[in-house]
């Protein structure tokens, strides 16, 4: 039989028609095969549906279940044709004493999707929400909301079935099935529909012990949506929740740590909260080593959302997030990022000692994603500083081309040095940085290197032949290097009045018509305050030394306010993309947070004099409005490069550069 | 939940489509076809967003098993639906999973699609319970009109027990029961250990009549702590801590929360009762202590000694440690007093075989190696050495089988046998 053929050409379906007409029952059926063989590589054979339906007429469940196939597919395409099959439906579902071919008929039945064919559906439908088979019933659940999707107003009074059987039904299976379906329904009509008090959450939970894998996912997902009354409900739901950590499916597992860490902000009994922690911990951490990778790889994108919240899950774990060789890049990289926040002021040792291995890694942007989260960690802990650059500068020593992670190295230095000038003497680190400029060819890391020359002139040799190596070049560089190109030379010129001379005019000369209104802007500024007071320009690019307090990133993913709303979510698509529903799909409704204090689970408290990102975290529901802009305002400081002016201390004689700009 | 599940091979041609909610378009489907699995850009996420359209998928072989989305689903759900899915299909083929397979049994994949999933939610998908029901060339007959038996098949479906059938009978009852130990190791260059797990499995066949409910138990510390000191006997077997363990559907988890018992009424024939991790006190039976130099421009030697750490009267077999060697590797010379060591350009590495090792024993692999003339100015990455290994009789963690209890209304006393094995996981030194 030919599976994969070309198109149905002409005299194929002729073929097909007369096959299927055929009064031998096997050509028959081989014709049905080829039919649906024909749909799947996407060729349309609707032409054959009287021929195709008229073989219902057999009693064979094999072919009964391709030609459902066939009808399902075509019946909106066909919706007069289809009304044939009606009454072989409801002849199934009505007399039939197989409740397979029940099932499979109501099945197929709300699969049409043609609102005239709907009305024909209910009656039929509502015996089988009925039925005594719960084989039956759990597909018939299911029915209704393919129903209500299509003609929502005939449904009403299958809603109402639907409650009375959430409150009666004892079979596990259907009830999951049941909670599900309405959830469906819920969705598209943005209405309540499942009342849940306090007998349907026994039910419920007692249903989770009982069901197939997948219900039991359907019902924990649902409770987790739910706020429970009182610190009483919430426990009673942690209680039974808690044997689910021991399934097999981690998506069991994981939907058990959901609901019970969701609960745990109701519990007024701290200890209980405690051990509780101890118990998700371990399990959470079996699924990050699950040997499936792409499920590794969701769980491993929710991390992040459970350190933010409940930083006491991973205390002293970070060796739980090291890369294996073998491991897939995709997870590689989630692995860095989350190194990288659950770093703090007493792990960064062991974290950086880890990352110094990655740095030998093949593959160029991981290398590089690594040195970043080297130079992340060096600007976010003052007593990391020295080891991050130590690690950095020995990378440098063994560049020997223009590749990706150097272009970061030479970015990632030039933050270090900003937070930290004195950083350039530990362990030669200026020279061997300074070695590699060379190798710079992004816009970005170019500009680091314009950087570094104006700040450290001094320490440099032959800085002013370098700075007119690139002031000849400035016509062909990027807006953002020819930016930072001025104030460096502008920072070299108050250093060697005399022997800049000639270059900054050169540069003002070919910078003050161009194109660009900020270069041209910045231009402008400088000349004028450089032939009025230059006291005033060393003010504005000259930077202090010692550590700049305050310059470590926010490295909190989630705002604190959404922090519970992308809980209950964990493991949806929303939040693998670290968004909340609703920024990700249009049709939800924005969900409001009313809980005002988010609370944060840390483990002990120790005295700490490096402040860690989390620790800011707790009970600030006051400030969160303000959080937001000072983030923005970090992230501005990291970018421009014009630093708060402070106490400079130039020892160069700069009191002849005056006449120079009288000459321009 | 999900709209449609598409088998596609790594051409990027649809060679399953079945379809569950119509908000899906074909040619949106076709659209990730060409885009990502023909052109192999981004396939490695298992997950991809294109215009509203989540596409989650898993790659088995050369086949992409697709499930696709345009609603906020539990995508960590989906993935293993997926996984189950290809695990059921494997099922019916013989273990089987290919494109021959895929397109020879196409009937039957649409039956299956069509009973495991149900307007894109996750339905029964239990292997050996959807074999009762759909068989390749449908049903026989007789159970089609066998309304008693259908009956009975659809209330096991949908019961608290839908992974054991009623009324089993076996002439001799047996139960074998299987623990299997991948020890997953990390050592830095100077030989620290960075990382060190054992996962375990208890793998059972069980042979059994009727309804029998099991009772098994492991020197579980926290079990043993629980359990009353018989008078006289001092034991000091302290048991071991299992930092986390998983469990198959057919364990009362409940039970298990409140007294540590591990109680179930086990499927028939085989299947993996548990899972477990544990990360203290692990016995690694290898130490691995490399050591690497390089002799001139063109030449290196790496000296690799391994020794066995477990008891004499245990054996390991079946070892290959592989230690890796740069691309441009012309020659490699091998000295080793045990076992055969080759170089495999195939593999980039030296892979020095040894089919059986004592226990308490060391050996040495000495390699050098002569480096070709190369363009590649790049230094060579080293990655780490690799080791495989298996120990029979032994297990890392320290695990035992205390007992197993079996009892049925009828009983009888079945054989039992039990095995230990250790195998190597991640078995890995860095160089």
């Amino acid at each position: 039989m030919a599976y994969f053929g070309n198109n149905p050409q002409r005299g194929e379906l002729q073929e097909l028609y007369a096959d299927l007409n055929d009064l031998n029952f096997e050509k028959k059926k081989e014709a049905v095969k080829k039919v649906i063989a024909y749909m799947t590589v996407g060729k349309d054979v609707s032409e054959l549906f009287q021929s195709v339906i008229k073989c219902l007429e057999f009693n064979d469940i094999e072919m009964k279940k391709l030609i459902y196939l066939y009808i399902v597919n075509y019946s909106r395409q066909k919706p007069d044709d289809a009304i044939m099959v009606i009454q072989n439906f409801r002849k199934d579902v009505r007399k039939s004493e197989n409740p397979l071919v029940r099932a499979l008929a109501i099945r197929t039945f709300g699969c049409l999707r043609v609102p005239k064919l709907n009305e024909y559906l209910i009656e039929p439908l509502k015996d089988c929400i009925q039925d005594d088979d719960p084989y039956v019933r759990k597909t018939a659940v299911l029915c209704v909301p393919k129903v209500f999707e299509v003609s929502p107003d005939i449904c009403p009074a299958l809603l109402e079935q639907l409650q009375k059987l959430l409150e009666k039904e004892s079979n596990a299976l259907v009830l999951a099935n049941l909670i599900q379906s309405m959830r469906e329904i819920e969705v598209v009509s943005g209405k309540q529909l499942i009342n849940l008090n306090q007998k349907i959450i026994q039910k419920l939970l007692l249903a989770v012990d009982e069901c197939i894998e997948w219900g039991q996912i359907f019902i924990l997902d649902y409770l987790a949506t739910h706020n429970p009354q009182d610190s009483k409900q919430a426990e009673i739901i942690i209680e039974r929740t808690l044997p689910r950590l021991s399934h097999i499916n981690p998506t069991v597992t994981f939907c058990a740590v959901k609901v019970i860490l969701k609960y745990l902000d109701f519990l007024d009994n701290g200890e209980l909260v405690k051990n509780l922690c101890k118990k998700v911990a371990p399990s959470l951490i079996s699924l990050l080593s699950w040997n499936q990778p792409e499920v590794q790889y969701t769980i491993l994108r929710n991390i992040s959302l459970i350190l933010q919240k409940f930083p006491i899950l991973f205390e002293n774990e970070v060796k739980v997030f090291f890369c294996s060789f073998n491991e897939p890049y995709y997870i590689k990289y989630e692995k860095l990022d989350i190194m990288v926040r659950i770093c703090d002021s007493k792990n960064f040792g062991q974290v950086l000692n880890e990352l110094l291995i990655y740095l030998n890694e093949a593959d160029p942007h991981f290398v590089r994603k690594t040195i970043k989260s080297i130079g992340k960690i060096a600007i976010t802990y003052d007593k990391a500083l020295e080891k991050a650059v130590s690690i950095l500068v020995e990378f440098a020593k063994n560049v020997q081309q223009p590749t990706e992670p150097v272009q970061e190295l030479l970015m990632q230095m030039q933050l270090i040095y900003k937070k930290s000038k004195q950083m350039y003497k530990y362990d030669e680190s200026l020279k061997i940085i300074y070695s590699i400029v060379d190798y710079a060819n992004e816009p970005e890391s170019k500009s680091a290197c314009a950087w570094i020359l104006g700040e450290f002139g001094e320490y440099i040799p032959k800085s002013v032949e370098k700075m007119k190596e690139y002031i000849d070049n400035f016509q062909m560089e990027d807006r953002l290097v020819q930016l930072q190109l001025l104030t460096s030379a502008v920072q070299l010129y108050l250093k060697y009045p005399s022997q800049c001379a000639t270059i900054i005019q050169q540069l003002i000369t070919s910078a003050k018509d161009s194109f660009n209104p900020d270069v041209r802007d910045r231009t402008y500024i400088y000349w004028r305050l450089l032939s009025t007071d230059p006291e005033v320009v060393k003010n504005l690019v000259c930077f202090n030394s010692g550590v700049v307090s305050n310059f470590s990133k926010d490295l909190r993913l989630w705002e604190t306010q959404d922090l519970v709303l992308a809980l209950e979510n964990m493991g949806s698509i929303s939040n693998l993309f670290h968004k909340l529903p609703h920024q990700l799909y249009k049709n939800i409704k924005i969900k409001i947070n009313n809980q005002h204090d988010v609370k944060i689970y840390k483990g002990e408290e120790k005295p700490d004099t490096q402040p860690q990102p989390q620790a800011q975290n707790q009970q600030d529901g006051s400030n969160q409005n303000n959080k937001k802009d000072q983030q923005q305002q970090q992230d501005i400081d990291l970018l421009s490069f014009d630093e708060p002016p402070s106490n400079i201390n130039i020892n160069n004689n700069n009191n002849n550069k005056t006449d120079v700009f009288e000459l321009i | 939940m999900i709209s449609s599940i598409v088998f596609i091979n790594h051409k990027g041609e649809i060679l399953i489509y079945r379809v569950y909610k119509d908000d899906i378009t074909r040619s949106e489907t076709t659209q990730f076809c060409a885009k990502i699995v023909a052109t192999k850009e981004n396939k490695e996420c298992p997950i991809i967003n294109i215009d509203g359209t989540s596409f989650i998928h898993i790659t088995i072989k050369d086949i992409v098993v697709l499930a696709t989305t345009k609603v906020n689903v539990n995508v960590a759900m989906t993935l293993q639906f997926l996984y189950q899915l290809v695990k059921v299909c494997r099922a019916y083929f013989g273990g089987e999973f290919d494109e021959n397979c895929i397109k020879k049994h196409f009937v039957l994949i649409y039956e299956i699609l069509d009973e495991v999933m149900d307007y894109g939610v996750p339905q029964i998908a239990d292997a050996d319970l959807l074999k009762k029901y759909i068989q390749e060339g449908g049903l026989k007959p007789e159970l089609m009109n066998d309304v008693e038996k259908l009956k009975q098949l659809t209330s096991q479906a949908t019961g608290a027990t839908s992974w054991r059938p009623p009324n089993l009978v076996y002439r001799k009852n047996e139960v074998y029961l299987d623990v299997i130990e991948s020890v997953n190791v990390l050592m830095s260059v100077k030989g620290t250990i960075l990382k060190a797990d054992v996962a375990g499995s208890i793998q059972v066949k069980c042979l059994l009549s009727g309804m029998p409910e099991c009772k098994f138990g492991m020197n579980d510390k926290l079990l043993m702590q629980r359990e009353p000191r018989k008078p006289g006997q001092t034991t000091t077997d302290k048991g071991i801590t299992i930092d986390d363990l998983k469990f198959h559907q057919c364990v009362k988890l409940p039970k298990f929360d409140k007294e540590r018992a591990i109680t179930f009424i086990p499927p028939d024939g085989q299947f993996e009762l548990m899972t477990y991790r544990i990360t203290e006190n692990i016995n690694l039976p290898f130490k691995i202590m490399p050591v690497y130099n390089e002799l001139g421009k063109n030449k290196l030697e790496i000296r690799v000694k391994i020794k066995s750490i477990f008891e004499k009267n245990l054996f390991a077999t079946n070892l290959a440690i592989k230690i890796p060697v740069p691309k441009n590797t012309a020659n490699v010379s091998t000295n080793s007093a045990i076992g055969k060591a080759k170089h495999e350009p195939d593999q980039q590495g030296v892979i020095w075989r040894i089919k059986k090792y004592p226990g308490d024993f060391e050996a040495l692999l000495r390699c050098e190696i002569d480096l070709g003339q190369t363009t590649n100015q790049q230094p060579w990455i080293k990655p780490p050495i690799s080791m495989e290994f298996q120990v029979p009789m032994f297990t890392a963690s320290g695990l035992r089988v205390r007992f197993l209890r079996i009892y049925e209304k009828a009983g009888y006393k079945p054989t039992k046998w039990i095995r230990y094995i250790t195998k190597a996981g991640e078995y890995l030194h860095r160089l």
